[in-house]
């Protein structure tokens, strides 16, 4: 059998198998780029302690607000910080963040839908109206109001922004569930006997996934804008870790002296939202091209 | 179509009457006990309880939650522990500074992304296009505070072009007021020095503020061009010799418009809540301000009336663009 295949392979194609998912994500330069971006920005990240001779946390009060220069290349903050260095090791902290935030949302909206699309009824009623309600805020305004509640850090930033991407999972799993319902195998399914929770883990989720796949990778670039965002308005991340949101909530007053302070992490902060975002936009092309194109 | 806007109608009171569950729940269960932050904590045990009478902390939650309802009703947010007026007052005051910046933004948005949309659709797959989908991306991508900094950097301190902060010069006396837009007011009572100084002041917030927006515009725009541009009467109208700005805007552009009414509609919603870090970055003073502000002091009266305000008026925006919507696309109707 594999050899068969192998045979055909060669024969419809003689020079190499060509994947067409990469093939098309080599042919558009915007998604490449933003591989690109994303690629250089974990790669600094990983390697900030071979790559920064500094420490991100050590106070050294000499060297307050010295200027970009070849031993600081961003230039150093109000305690001697080197900027550069921070922005290292905040890039762990950012995109961890955005990337965590976004899969749990993910994964509990796609739950959530794929149960009230599959019961229906008044389960799908309440779940969706409940959905409706945390939809009617701004996005902002509702994580700043949990987030201020729950009390400023960063883990009740991560868990605001995640119960407002919830309803957007929510409501694509539900709709994939409710086509995916009256599919053939999961009638079959009824009929045997099989437990609700077991179809829909077994036949439901995993192929309501696509969609939710797509959002997700749409999704991670402006989590990680929020995150910082809660950051910047006190409600996030607190100094001294080296978060962007928060280096920004503290460079910004200084900015007019000392401009290198807060502009150095606002651009790591929108080169690697843009990374994710061109990624997003690539894959949903490619995934749906009936969408945008 | 009556039975549209009625049950849209009831959907709108069942969303209202949970965003005020969420904002009860978030100002009145979660923060422990708001009886002891106003006292503090070496208050005696008597003075706790008395407090707690007053507020009314000792009844049942659900008791507490018609008391909020009905104070909502009549207006009533609860006193401001910052600036010790009520609530409701503090946002009158701050809102037409709000509302303001969000039309300006909301007017920018639309008059660049429209335009900028229909000519990438136009010129798909050129230069145009490509730099056009970049700049949107680039747009969605950029955090708004960052954004402000960097215009405040170049046109402030670089160019020295336009204020950085404020809604006038402190020279300037604010104009009689009449709606609270300066602009607006500036115009009706014929004080040019107050027109000119308040523009000025508001270009910079209204452009960071727009910028997202405008991306978010300019790619709706372009799809639903591409959509149409696509259809058998758009070639009809090619054949029978109708062709440029014609066919362009009263054929193509009227139908595309449709859908992104909904996409403005929302933006206007996001340009209200945007205003929270653009009003902080330039100090302009609007309620997205007044909340920043309030959050050091965990001034929940204040947050919680300001997130109430925001997130009606975000149901209302809503409500209206889906009624436009049904009004606009003949298509439609169940």
């Amino acid at each position: 059998m594999s050899s068969l295949s192998a045979k055909a392979d060669t024969a419809a194609q003689p020079s190499r198998k060509v994947n067409p998912f990469w093939f098309r994500i080599r042919q558009s330069p915007l998604t490449l780029f933003g591989l690109f971006l994303l690629v250089m920005l974990l790669l600094l990240s990983v390697c900030a302690p071979l790559i920064s001779p500094h420490d991100p946390t050590k106070i050294n009060i000499p060297e307050r607000f010295s200027p970009p220069s070849a031993a600081h290349w961003f230039g150093t903050d109000e305690v001697g910080r080197d900027i550069f260095t921070r922005i290292l090791y905040g890039a762990r902290l950012s995109l961890g963040v955005g990337v965590a935030v976004v899969l749990s949302a993910g994964l509990v909206g796609t739950v959530i839908g794929a149960i009230s699309g599959y019961f229906g009824g008044r389960v799908d009623q309440i779940i969706m109206r409940m959905m409706d309600i945390v939809l009617a805020f701004p996005s902002l305004v509702l994580a700043m109001a949990v987030a201020a509640v729950l009390g400023p850090n960063l883990q009740n930033a991560m868990l605001a922004i995640a119960i407002i991407k919830i309803p957007v999972y929510v409501r694509l799993a539900r709709a994939e569930t409710l086509a995916l319902r009256e599919k053939l195998y999961v009638k079959a399914a009824v009929t045997f006997g099989i437990k609700p929770w077991r179809i829909i883990t077994r036949h439901i989720i995993p192929n309501a996934v696509s969609p939710v796949i797509i959002q997700v990778t749409l999704d991670i670039g402006d989590a990680i804008l929020l995150v910082a965002t809660l950051g910047f308005l006190g409600l996030g991340a607190q100094p001294p870790t080296p978060e962007w949101g928060a280096m920004i909530s503290i460079g910004w007053k200084y900015l007019l002296d000392y401009w290198w302070y807060p502009t150095f992490p606002g651009l790591a902060l929108f080169l690697a939202s843009c990374g994710f975002n061109l990624i997003g936009d690539g894959i949903r092309d490619i995934l749906d091209p009936k969408a945008n194109r | 179509m009556k039975q549209i806007i009625l049950k849209r109608l009831a959907m709108l009171v069942l969303v209202l009457l949970g965003v005020t569950l969420i904002t009860f729940f978030l100002s009145h269960v979660i923060p422990g006990d708001p009886a002891r932050m106003m006292v503090g904590q070496r208050a005696s045990e008597e003075t706790l309880q008395e407090v707690r009478r007053q507020l009314g902390l000792d009844q049942p939650v659900w008791v507490q939650y018609l008391t909020y309802m009905k104070g909502l009703f009549a207006g009533d947010f609860g006193t401001s522990i910052r600036t010790q007026q009520p609530v409701v007052h503090d946002l009158i005051a701050f809102f037409p500074a709000t509302l303001e910046l969000a039309i300006t933004a909301f007017i920018i948005a639309i008059a660049i992304g429209i335009p900028l949309g229909v000519l990438s659709a136009v010129k798909k797959d050129t230069g145009w296009d490509h730099s056009s989908r970049f700049f949107s991306i680039a747009g969605i991508s950029t955090p708004v505070f960052w954004s402000g900094l960097v215009g405040i950097l170049i046109f402030y301190k670089f160019l020295g072009a336009l204020p950085s902060s404020g809604r006038l010069d402190l020279t300037v006396p604010a104009p009689t007021k009449i709606t609270g837009l300066y602009l607006f007011d500036s115009l009706l009572t014929g004080n040019w020095a107050a027109f000119k100084n308040s523009l000025w002041h508001l270009i910079l917030p209204a452009f960071t503020l727009a910028f997202a927006q405008l991306a978010i515009v300019t790619r709706q725009v372009r799809s639903s061009m591409l959509e149409v541009l696509g259809q058998d009467y758009i070639r009809t109208a090619l054949a029978n010799g109708i062709h440029g700005p014609v066919l362009l805007i009263r054929y193509a552009l009227r139908n595309a418009l449709i859908p992104t009414i909904t996409v403005v509609g929302l933006s206007f919603g996001s340009l209200l809540g945007g205003a929270v870090v653009t009003e902080t970055i330039f100090s302009w003073p609007g309620m997205g301000k007044y909340v920043v502000d309030s959050i050091a002091f965990l001034d929940f009266p204040a947050m919680m009336g300001f997130t109430f305000v925001i997130s009606f008026g975000y149901v209302v925006i809503n409500l209206l663009v889906d009624l436009t919507y049904y009004v606009l696309d003949p298509q439609i109707k169940e």
